[in-house]
């Protein structure tokens, strides 16, 4: 991957240097042009094409910020509504990710979605005790939204 | 092959630079020596050092162009837009151009020349490779 990004960059600078023109303009119709031509022989590297995980990224992104929207209204609604009817608990969460920085990822992503905090890991670094605002409702669909972080991030880094 | 090692290694970036001095030698076409026909010549050679230093079925497989569905196209291309002139009463291959003003890439020169010579361009990437390959792939 990092391989691909000098590439692209290289390829930039000389397409600059082709057109005797140091601009930035100049320097992102270089990059898009080695864009294109790595997309179209993507397949003569033995790894696939890195913008793929860019997007991937981006989309990851995307996922966080709506996700932090739903969960902010939801903790409105709690500290709004005038009876105080909510289960705090505890939950483990286990996981599929692999390396210590996915699951950092994945562990902060969770504690930065208000009303669920991720305390703890399990010694394997299998499994993250999530400590949720309300959970009896909502232990299901908190996990169906881990599993939508969990593959998010899957995708960036598989 | 292991005698082949550093000829495939230098490839993966060559090819790479080969094929974007042709795409710069496409768009200079019209102020500066190039072209569709130079730039058309430079693609292919830059395809044809990937088929020859690999072996042809591998790049079949990586590069999943049909060439004689890009001759076509290219021929059509170049075709339709002499059409377009007509239709707009003028005669056939009349050129037009304009300054735009685009976001990003600031004030650009347009002009129907362009896709005439993308149609050029196919053409002859199409019928360079065609012909190598059907060469190479003979086996009587």
């Amino acid at each position: 991957m990092a391989f691909q990004i000098l590439l692209n960059i290289g390829l930039a600078i000389i397409w600059m240097l082709l057109r005797q023109d140091f601009s930035p303009v100049e320097f992102l119709i270089g990059y898009v042009v080695g864009l294109v031509l790595l997309y179209v022989l993507r397949r003569f590297l033995q790894f696939d094409f890195y913008f793929r995980r860019v997007i991937a990224i981006v989309k990851l992104i995307f996922l966080f910020l709506w996700e932090l929207i739903l969960a902010n209204i939801d903790v409105i609604k709690i500290v709004l509504s005038p009876k105080l009817d909510i289960k705090p608990g505890i939950i483990a969460v286990p996981t599929k990710l692999k390396t210590d920085w996915e699951v950092t990822l994945l562990a902060s992503l969770i504690s930065l979605t208000p009303g669920t905090l991720s305390m703890n890991f399990s010694d394997d670094g299998k499994t993250i005790f999530v400590h949720s605002i309300d959970v009896p409702d909502k232990e299901a669909m908190i996990k169906q939204i881990h599993n939508s972080f969990e593959k998010a991030i899957m995708e960036v880094t598989q | 092959m292991k005698s082949s090692l550093m000829l495939h290694t230098i490839t993966r970036i060559v090819a790479f630079i080969i094929l974007s001095f042709s795409v710069f030698l496409f768009f200079a076409g019209h102020n500066n020596p190039g072209g569709g026909f130079i730039g058309g010549l430079m693609t292919a050679a830059g395809l044809l050092l990937l088929y020859v230093s690999f072996d042809l079925k591998t790049i079949k497989r990586v590069i999943p162009f049909n060439y004689t569905t890009m001759i076509a196209t290219g021929m059509l291309l170049a075709i339709g837009t002499g059409v377009v002139s007509m239709f707009l009463g003028d005669a056939y291959l009349t050129q037009y151009f304009d300054y735009f003003q685009l976001p990003i890439l600031g004030e650009t020169e347009l002009t129907t020349a362009l896709p005439f010579d993308l149609g050029i361009y196919l053409v002859v990437v199409g019928v360079a490779l065609l012909s190598i390959l059907t060469i190479a792939e003979d086996d009587a």
